[in-house]
């Protein structure tokens, strides 16, 4: 039974409440007041949201005080702004007050009181929205553009300064998403560009107090844009078109004139020019071989090379029969002689220019006998002429003999005449390859070239020709190595330091087998003359004052030749030799004559006091040392 | 004022002009005043009759405002100076209290608070310019409550600004689009 009780209970009190529910009336729901806005700052209304009515008709009543007061009054105006709303005119609105407002809601059961809000006018102004918004479609220089124009709501006196408005406007196409907002500060009309034309433009406007609340857009504007070109538009199309158009033409020109153009945007470069360089060998694919030709024992030069640069070109008189004529001729075609002939007593730039002109005919001339070198590499460079010396050592000397009539020119032979005007004498017998005949060879002659030349008379004329053709190229690859040269030129300019007396030489049927020793500190002779037994007089160039220029060729590498010895007939075996350490060794050297040679060790020594090891000093009769000079002065061998 | 005709219109021209930048201070003034009552609104309670013992006045409410907006120039402006001169001293006091203020961000109270006293400064000596008439000084608070002092400055410098954009809006009849 109590059970029974306590769930009738339970379930009742269970029960009850919901069925009460919907019939009972209770005091209204509790209010509250939304906001309130002033748009003048001058009236202000509050607007007030019911809570539950509570199934009974509700009323709701405002009441509010001021800041400091306990008068509590009532809304004036219930009705001027809307349901739920209160509406306070100017004579109940005072500015810089706080209101304190409440809402009551009253039912017959009972009523509810809002929250209370503090409000000070001031602080809510929202004015209304602007009014009379026009958007008109005007026409400049770059355009049509819209102009916005718009009046402050009614209700702010803005005229007086009571209030100050801003405004801010939108635009936007009408089919676009987003809304393009500009601020218009507190003037009344805007302008807006760039628009799209034939498009459909939405505006909306909108202002807001100083402090204050922003107010509602305004309607929306629309407009239309009518259809234009964008004059910019179209002038960058015209320029465009122009510019493909000029492109067009130039493309054409540059191609009719394709070749020329290339030849002036892209010069052709300049092959190298380096002494001694094979491109043929380069070509053939032997890299090795070219640059060895390249660096040649002769290079850098030493002192007998120096000799051999300053020492122009020998002019070796050859029988008709010797075939080097040609290539005699072809030399001094060349104009390798010419620098010789001139006897300019300027500072030998003829006989510079002679050089690289021979150099350039001699290359010439090189190429063309590269064929018949036995060692082209030897051709083309100063190392490559030196080696051939080396395997002509064997060769030396003698053989004057053998060599019809031809000239052989030894590097010695030319030495001599490098230096000192005196010399010129004896150059000019030796040089003026012009003078002389058409056969006359010049050859420049560094060191090493003798021995091979030497060995020409043992040679058939090929070989002959190699040499000479080896000595001509090498004079064309000495001589404008280094400033040796030049500076030997400067010195005696008349002599076209190769120009030995060839012409004296020319006499001897042999050719000079001035055993010359290739040597690399030259040390030149000059050939004093060619006596009757077509021996060539060499003089030491030392006793010319052989000073600036044995400075020269100390400063060589030194390529020795070593005078093995002098044959009987006085014949310097020179033997090609490179090392400069060996060059003590070779003291074969013997002098035949003359006191130049003495002088010839002297200025060895001067010379190889510039470069160390050359030294041995010549002695009278030893022969040169690491300079390689041989000094073949005194002793002309006879060929 | 000159009461020529035309020297009239030229007092006002000039007037206006010295007015412009004023306004521009004073509007900069409010501004920050209302934003450091939000800061406070935002940690304490709002002032509210619960908050505030009563009755309790700004120090400066006895200066009367002007009945109605068509107060004159001469009213208009003397009242704003007076109202600005009136808190010289209670902002010292503010700036002092501002960094002992409970207040999470009291550093920043800080600093505002500082600027206020700029361009407060820079407003009065812009007004003096315009006004050579000495105001009584109204005495600083005896009760000192910050955010209730802040509040009464939120006011009076709203006061400020609209006196003297009414002021400048009068002295630039010729361009009424400035108002």
């Amino acid at each position: 039974m109590m059970w029974r009780d306590v769930g009738v209970t339970l379930i009742l009190s269970l029960i009850l409440p919901v069925v009460a529910q919907g019939a009972r009336h209770t005091p209204p729901g509790k209010p509250k007041l939304t906001s309130c806005r002033s748009p003048d700052k001058e009236t202000f209304t509050c607007w007030w949201e019911a809570g539950s009515d509570g199934g009974r008709p509700t009323t709701y009543s405002l009441f509010y005080h001021k800041e400091n007061s306990e008068t509590v009054y009532e809304c004036p105006d219930y009705h001027t702004a809307g349901a739920n709303s209160c509406f306070f005119s100017k004579n109940e609105t005072s500015i810089w007050v706080n209101y304190n407002i409440t809402v009551v809601a009253t039912n017959a059961l009972g009523n509810n009181f809002s929250d209370p809000v503090d409000v000070d006018v001031v602080y809510i102004v929202q004015p209304h929205t602007p009014e009379n918004v026009t958007v008109g479609v005007l026409e400049d220089e770059d355009g049509p553009f819209l102009r916005v124009s718009w009046e402050p709501p009614s209700k702010a006196d803005t005229r007086s300064g009571w209030i100050t408005l801003i405004y801010e406007l939108r635009v936007k196409l009408e089919e676009a998403e987003e809304w393009e907002e500009h601020r218009a500060g507190q003037q009344k009309m805007f302008n807006i560009f760039s628009l799209h034309s034939g498009g459909v433009y939405m505006v909306q406007v909108r202002c807001k107090p100083d402090h204050g609340f922003w107010s509602e857009w305004s309607t929306a504007s629309y407009v239309i844009v009518p259809d234009y070109i964008p004059r910019e538009r179209s002038m960058w199309i015209l320029i465009a078109v122009f510019s493909a158009f000029i492109f067009l033409i130039l493309t054409w020109i540059i191609t009719l004139n394709r070749s020329s153009v290339k030849h002036c945007l892209l010069p052709p470069v300049p092959g190298p020019k380096i002494k001694g360089f094979d491109q043929q060998l380069l070509k053939k694919g032997k890299p090795e071989e070219v640059f060895n030709s390249l660096v040649v024992q002769s290079f850098p030069p030493r002192s007998t090379d120096y000799e051999d640069l300053l020492v122009e070109y020998l002019e070796v008189y050859v029988n008709e029969k010797q075939e080097l004529m040609p290539e005699g001729k072809d030399l001094q075609d060349v104009g390798c002689l010419k620098s010789k002939s001139q006897s300019d007593n300027d500072s030998g730039r003829g006989s510079c220019d002679s050089h690289t002109l021979l150099m350039e005919k001699c290359g010439g001339v090189e190429s063309k006998d590269e064929s018949s070198y036995e060692e082209p590499e030897l051709l083309q460079g100063q190392a490559g002429s030196w080696e051939r010396l080396e395997r002509g050592d064997s060769q030396v000397v003698d053989t004057p003999d053998s060599s019809d009539g031809r000239v052989k020119t030894w590097p010695l032979v030319f030495s001599p005449s490098i230096h000192g005007s005196s010399d010129n004498h004896h150059y000019g017998t030796l040089e003026m390859p012009k003078q002389h005949s058409t056969s006359e060879i010049t050859y420049s002659v560094p060191d090493h070239l003798f021995p091979t030349s030497t060995s020409f008379p043992h040679h058939h004329h090929p070989e002959y020709r190699d040499s000479l053709g080896e000595y001509s190229e090498y004079r064309c690859s000495r001589s404008p190595s280094t400033g040796v040269a030049y500076h030997w030129e400067a010195r005696h300019p008349t002599q076209a330091h190769s120009n030995f007396n060839i012409r004296n030489l020319e006499r001897q049927k042999e050719a000079t087998g001035l055993g010359l020793p290739p040597s690399r500190s030259m040390e030149y002779v000059e050939v004093q003359k060619v006596n009757q037994e077509n021996q060539l007089v060499l003089k030491p160039l030392s006793s010319h004052g052989r000073g600036p220029f044995q400075v020269q060729f100390g400063r060589a590498g030194v390529d020795y030749s070593k005078v093995n010895g002098v044959n009987n007939d006085n014949v310097l075996l020179l033997q090609r030799q490179r090392e400069m350490a060996e060059a003590g060794q070779y003291c074969n050297y013997r002098e035949k004559e003359g006191a130049e040679a003495e002088r010839y060790p002297t200025q060895q020594q001067g010379k190889t006091t510039k470069d160390g090891p050359v030294a041995t000093q010549l002695q009278e009769s030893t022969c040169l040392t690491t300079s390689g000079y041989v000094d073949t002065a005194p002793t002309m061998p006879t060929f | 004022v000159i009461y020529n005709s035309r020297g009239f219109i030229i007092v006002y021209v000039l007037w206006g002009l010295c007015l412009q930048p004023n306004t521009v201070r004073s509007d900069k003034l409010h501004s920050l005043s209302t934003s450091l009552n939000k800061d406070l609104d935002s940690h304490f309670p709002p002032m509210g009759r619960v908050m505030m013992p009563r009755p309790s006045m700004c120090h400066t409410s006895s200066l009367q405002i002007p009945k109605d907006k068509e107060a004159s120039e001469n009213e208009l402006i003397s009242l704003a100076r007076s109202l600005l001169l009136a808190w010289n001293d209670p902002l010292l006091l503010l700036s002092s209290e501002a960094p002992t203020l409970p207040h999470p961000s009291n550093g920043d109270i800080s600093s505002k608070i500082r600027e206020l006293q700029d361009y407060s400064k820079s407003l009065g000596d812009g007004l003096d310019i315009l006004v050579n008439k000495t105001s009584a000084m109204k005495r600083p608070p005896a009760e000192f409550n910050f955010h209730f002092l802040m509040s009464c400055f939120r006011r009076d410098s709203h006061k400020i600004d609209s006196f003297l954009k009414v002021l400048r809006c009068r002295a630039t009849k010729m361009r009424p689009e400035t108002c």
